[in-house]
C-alpha cells in the first residue's frame, strides 16, 4: 500500500533528522535575560560575550531578552514543563519563590567564590531555608533623582525628610505649577510596593515580625507612609495622572524634564543618556522618616534549572558573566546597575559621581524577606494600594481608610504565612 | 436537530463501518489534521485544567504538578467563599462582565444593524465603504486597546483634550482608575466590536429577495412594516447566532481589560479572566485558577444551552 510506504518513509525520515541534529548540534544553553539596558546595546553585548564563551568553551549560549512583565510567568511555565531555557536572570524577590517550587538547581556558593565574595543582602535573596539557589549578578536600589534646575528656579534644596519633600514640592508647584514637584507611579505599576516599603521602613515599621509568621505592616509606621505617598497627589505635587502611571511612565515625566523629584534607579540613567542626554540632574539619598534612612535592595540573581541537561554549561556561563572585567562592563556601560560583587564594586568607577549615592544607599538598604509566599504578600499590599489611589480618584478617599485597607492586605498575608512551608 | 441515528450494532454493522472508514480513507484524513489539532489544542488541556482544579497546585508543588495532592472540591469552596475577599471578587468579576457584555453586545448590535442597512442601499463605491467598514475587526487586539489605552489617557489624552478644548470639564478627568474604567473599555470595545456584527448582518440583509420587498412598498407598507415584516424575519437567524457569539467571546474578554488597565484592572473594571490569570500566573495558584475557570466553563455552558433550546438559533427563514 502506497500510503502506508509513504507514511512510513516519512517517519523514518524525521527520526534521522532528528538523530542527526543532536549529533551535529554543539553543546548549547538556552539564557534568558531581561531587558537590564536598551536593546541598541544590550543584544550587541550580549552577541559578543555569547561568540567570546564559545570561542572559549566551545559551548553555544543562546539568549533571549524576556520583558519584566512576561518573566514571571515564562520561568514559572519553564519550572513546570521542564522546558525553556537553562540558565535566567531573576528578581531578586522571585529567587526563594522560585526555589520554593523545587524547580531551581541549588548552588554551592563556594564554587563561585564563596559567601564573602558577594554583597550581604543579596546573597541572602538567593536563598530559601538557608540553602543558596541562585548566584547575585547585579544589584540595585533607589534613590531620589532632582533636577537641578527646576530646584534653582523654586530656590530650594534637595529634601533631607520625608516632610521637607512636602514643603519643598509646595515651593516648586508655587514656581511651576501643579503636578510639577514629583512623580509618582500608580495603579499600574506591579513595583508599587517598593515606593512604599522604603517610608515604612524609615519611619520604623517592617513587613513581618522576626519569625516571619505575622504581619507588622499596618502598623502607623505603615498607614502614615502610604498616606504620604497619597499626599504627593492631595497637595498637588504629583499630577493626578500619576494614579494610571506605571513605573516607567513616572520615570519618563522626570526624564523628560516636566517634573522635578522622582524615586529611581540607577537604571535610569541609561535612558537618561538615551532620551534626554542634557537633562541637569542630581541624586541624593532618599529622605529621612522619623527612624532615619532606609532603601531597599533589589537587583537580579542567576538561577539555573533542575531540569536543565547541560548544569555545567550553565554554571560556566554564569561564571564568565560574573567575571570582574565582565560585570564591570555590563553594570558601568549597560545595565547601569551595581554589581553584586565585592571586587567589582572596588571598581574606582563606583566611588565617582552618582555612584557613590547609590553605593552609600546601599550599604543600608534592606531585602525582602526570603519567602516562598512573598508573592502573596507584594499582591496584598499592591492590590490595597490601588484601591487606595483607586478611592482617591474616585473621590471617597478618607485617611482613616488606609488602616482597614493594610488591615485587610494583613489579614491575607497572615493566611498566606501559614502556608510558608 | 436530532440526527438519523445509523444502525451499527452487530458484526456487520462494524464490518460495514470499517468498510466505510478504510474504503475511502480521504475524507477521514483530510479533517484527521483539523481534528488532532482540535484534541491537542482544546479537548486534552481541558481535561487537564479539570484535573487540575481537584488539586493543591501551587508554587510548592508546580515543579512536580502530577504529584499534587488532591484536595477534592477545596479550590471550588475557596473560589466561591464569600467570606473571603478574594471570593467577593470573583463574584464582582462575574457581575461587571454581565454588565459589560449586555452594554457592549446590544450597542454593538444596534450599530452594526444601522450600518448594515445604510451599506445594504446601492451607492457608489459601496463595496470600498464595506470593507473600509472592518476596519476596526481587523486590527489586531493589541494595537487597537493600547492606542485607546493613550486615547484615554488623562493628561495627554484625546478624550480629555476635547472636553477640556469643548468647557464640558474644568480639569483632565482620569478614566483608567476606579469607576470610569469600565466605561473607557466599553467604549474601545464596542468600537472594535460593531463591525463584526455589521459583516454578519450585512450577509444576513443580502439574504432578504428584494422582489419580497418591492411586493410590501407596492402593498403600502411603510419603511417600519417592511422591516418589521420582510426584512426582521430575515436577519433573525443570524441575529441568534451572533448575540451567542457575542456572549461567550464577551464573557471570556481578556484583551481589551489587560491592554488598557494592565494585570490589576481594579474593583471597578475586573473580569473573571484577568482573575483567574492572575491567581493562577501571578500567585502561581494554578489549582484554584483552574477550578474558576471550570466554574465559568459550567456557566457559559448553562447560558448557551439555554439560550439554544429557547430560541434554537440556525433555523433559517424558510424551516
Amino acid at each position: 500500500m502506497t500510503l502506508r510506504r509513504g507514511v512510513l518513509l516519512c517517519v523514518l525520515l524525521v527520526a534521522m533528522l532528528s538523530v542527526a541534529s543532536a549529533y551535529a548540534a554543539p553543546r548549547q544553553i538556552t539564557f534568558w535575560v531581561m531587558p537590564n539596558a536598551p536593546d541598541e546595546t544590550h543584544t550587541g553585548w550580549l552577541d559578543k560575550a555569547a561568540q567570546e564563551f564559545e570561542a572559549e568553551t566551545g559551548i553555544k549560549v543562546k539568549w533571549e531578552i524576556v520583558g519584566w512583565g512576561d518573566a514571571w510567568s515564562r520561568i514559572a511555565a519553564a519550572i513546570a514543563t521542564g522546558e525553556g531555557a537553562d540558565v535566567s536572570q531573576v528578581g531578586t524577590t522571585w529567587n526563594p519563590q522560585f526555589a520554593a517550587t523545587g524547580g531551581l538547581e541549588k548552588t554551592d556558593i563556594a564554587e563561585f567564590g564563596g559567601a564573602s565574595a558577594f554583597m550581604k543582602a543579596n546573597l541572602d535573596s538567593t536563598t530559601y531555608k538557608g540553602q543558596n539557589y541562585g548566584v547575585p549578578w547585579f544589584a540595585e536600589t533607589r534613590c531620589l533623582f532632582y533636577n537641578k534646575d527646576m530646584f534653582a528656579a523654586a530656590k530650594v534644596n534637595p529634601p533631607q525628610t520625608y516632610d521637607e519633600v512636602i514643603t519643598v514640592g509646595k515651593a516648586i508647584t508655587k514656581q511651576l505649577g501643579q503636578g510639577k514637584a514629583f512623580a509618582m507611579a500608580g495603579t499600574n505599576a506591579w513595583d508599587l510596593i517598593h515606593n512604599w516599603a522604603i517610608v515604612l521602613w524609615a519611619n520604623g515599621g517592617d513587613l513581618v515580625d522576626a519569625a516571619q509568621k505575622k504581619a507588622v505592616f499596618n502598623s502607623e509606621a505603615g498607614v502614615q507612609a502610604m498616606r504620604w505617598y497619597v499626599s504627593l497627589v492631595e497637595t498637588g505635587l504629583a499630577d493626578k495622572a500619576c494614579a494610571e502611571y506605571n513605573q516607567p511612565q513616572a520615570d519618563a515625566a522626570f526624564i523628560n524634564g516636566n517634573v522635578a523629584m522622582c524615586f529611581m534607579g540607577p537604571w535610569n540613567i541609561a535612558n537618561i543618556e538615551q532620551e534626554n542626554p542634557g537633562l541637569n540632574y542630581g541624586v541624593v539619598e532618599p529622605p529621612k522618616g522619623s527612624r532615619g534612612r532606609a532603601s531597599f535592595s533589589g537587583g537580579s540573581n542567576l538561577v539555573v534549572f533542575k531540569a536543565s541537561k547541560n548544569k555545567d554549561a550553565a554554571r560556566a556561563w554564569i561564571k564568565f558573566l560574573l567575571r570582574k572585567e565582565k560585570l564591570v562592563d555590563y553594570t558601568q556601560n549597560l545595565s547601569h546597575m551595581l554589581p553584586a560583587t565585592l571586587d567589582a564594586f572596588e571598581d574606582p568607577y563606583y566611588s565617582s559621581g552618582v555612584w557613590k549615592t547609590f553605593k552609600t544607599t546601599l550599604s543600608y538598604a534592606t531585602a525582602y524577606p526570603p519567602l516562598a509566599v512573598w508573592g502573596d504578600i507584594e499582591n496584598a499590599v499592591v492590590s490595597e494600594f490601588k484601591k487606595v489611589l483607586s478611592d482617591y480618584i474616585v473621590g471617597k478617599y478618607k485617611a482613616e481608610d488606609v488602616k482597614i485597607y493594610l488591615d485587610a492586605a494583613a489579614k491575607k498575608v497572615d493566611e498566606a504565612l501559614k502556608r510558608e512551608k | 436537530m436530532e440526527a438519523p441515528v445509523r444502525p451499527v450494532a452487530g458484526a456487520a454493522g462494524r464490518k460495514k463501518a470499517r468498510a466505510l472508514l478504510w474504503g475511502k480513507p480521504l475524507p477521514y484524513l483530510l479533517i484527521a489534521p483539523a481534528l488532532l489539532g482540535t484534541v491537542l489544542v482544546h479537548v486534552i488541556p481541558i481535561i487537564w485544567g479539570v484535573f487540575i482544579s481537584f488539586r493543591d497546585l501551587d508554587i510548592y508543588t508546580i515543579a512536580n504538578w502530577r504529584g499534587a495532592p488532591f484536595i477534592g472540591l477545596g479550590n471550588y469552596a475557596q473560589a466561591l467563599n464569600l467570606a473571603d475577599p478574594d471570593g467577593v471578587l470573583f463574584m464582582r468579576s462575574i457581575a461587571n462582565v454581565v454588565y459589560y457584555g449586555l452594554v457592549t453586545i446590544t450597542l454593538g448590535y444596534v450599530i452594526g444593524l444601522g450600518v448594515a442597512l445604510l451599506l445594504n442601499q446601492r451607492f457608489l463605491g459601496r463595496t470600498l465603504v464595506r470593507g473600509l467598514v472592518l476596519l476596526p475587526y481587523i486590527m489586531p487586539d493589541s494595537v487597537a486597546y493600547s492606542v485607546w489605552r493613550f486615547i484615554f489617557q488623562a493628561r495627554v489624552g484625546m478624550v480629555n483634550g476635547f472636553l477640556l478644548s469643548l468647557g464640558l470639564i474644568k480639569e483632565p478627568l482620569v478614566w483608567l482608575v476606579g469607576t470610569r474604567t469600565m466605561f473607557a473599555v466599553m467604549v474601545a470595545s464596542i468600537w472594535k466590536g460593531w463591525p463584526f456584527a455589521c459583516l454578519l448582518l450585512l450577509a444576513g440583509l443580502q439574504s432578504v429577495p428584494r422582489e419580497l420587498l418591492e411586493c410590501a412598498a407596492i402593498d403600502g407598507a411603510n419603511w417600519w412594516q417592511r422591516f418589521r415584516y420582510v426584512t426582521w424575519p430575515h436577519i433573525l437567524p443570524v441575529t441568534k447566532t451572533l448575540i451567542l457569539l457575542s456572549i461567550l467571546w464577551n464573557f471570556n474578554a481578556y484583551n481589551q481589560f489587560r491592554v488598557m488597565l494592565g494585570d490589576d484592572p481594579g474593583v471597578y473594571a475586573e473580569v473573571p479572566s484577568t482573575f483567574v490569570v492572575r491567581q493562577a500566573f501571578d500567585n502561581l495558584r494554578y489549582g484554584l485558577g483552574a477550578s474558576m475557570s471550570v466554574v465559568l466553563v459550567l456557566m457559559m455552558t448553562v447560558v448557551a444551552v439555554i439560550y439554544l433550546k429557547t430560541l434554537k438559533p440556525g433555523k433559517s427563514v424558510e424551516d
